[in-house]
């Protein structure tokens, strides 16, 4: 899956490390979703979209 | 990289564990010289040591229980599965080997040494196809 986490950490000017605290996730678990290694689970992507302020399917893109 | 509290109290809980179980090692082989008859007494020292690695599983379940972040929980638990996978298939093997052929016995003691090397195997996995080891060892 997809996704714009770099993109809208880059808007904000905010390190992986700043988004992974205001997460309460390691700074590994954003590089792996960053890099699409990884897919969070529904929990975490709301929290995403909470943190970013977006909703999930502006952040997430399930097309093929 | 700043330790998680999970991976604090993994650590917390690892130490005297490992402390207890060189002790009861030290003990068991200092009172009960190698292949002593099974009574009562050589059976309860014999058992600390035991004891001591049912501490350690303790500590590893107690670790991905605790864990918070679902892609380190994620890492910890392919290497526990990969441990367990690589110990089934050498103890299994090496188990057909014995019934067919003269090979040295692999006493049962090595079974958790070889799930522990799985573990450090796993980690080396992880980082190479997700290049991510994991948390702890």
């Amino acid at each position: 899956m997809r996704n714009r986490l770099k993109v809208l950490r880059a808007e904000r000017d905010w390190s992986q490390a700043d988004l992974a605290e205001r997460l309460t996730v390691s700074r590994q678990s954003i590089n792996a979703i960053e890099t699409g290694k990884y897919d969070p689970s529904l929990p975490l992507a709301f929290r995403i979209a909470r943190v970013f302020a977006l909703p999930i399917e502006q952040i997430f893109d399930d097309a093929e | 990289m700043a330790m998680n509290p999970a991976q604090r109290r993994y650590i917390g809980r690892m130490i005297p564990v490992s402390i207890a179980y060189v002790a009861a090692i030290f003990l068991a082989s200092s009172l009960v010289p190698n292949g002593s008859p099974a009574t009562p007494l050589t059976v309860a020292v014999a058992l600390v040591p035991g004891l001591a690695v049912v501490g350690f599983i303790w500590a590893m379940g107690s670790y991905l229980f605790e864990l918070k972040d679902e892609y380190v929980r994620l890492l910890e638990v392919r290497k526990a599965l990969i441990a367990t996978a690589l110990t089934l298939g050498v103890c299994a093997t090496w188990g057909i080997l014995e019934i067919y052929t003269n090979v040295p016995r692999l006493a049962i003691f090595w079974v958790f040494p070889i799930w522990c090397v799985g573990l450090a195997i796993g980690g080396l996995v992880n980082r190479l196809t997700l290049g991510a080891g994991g948390g702890c060892p």
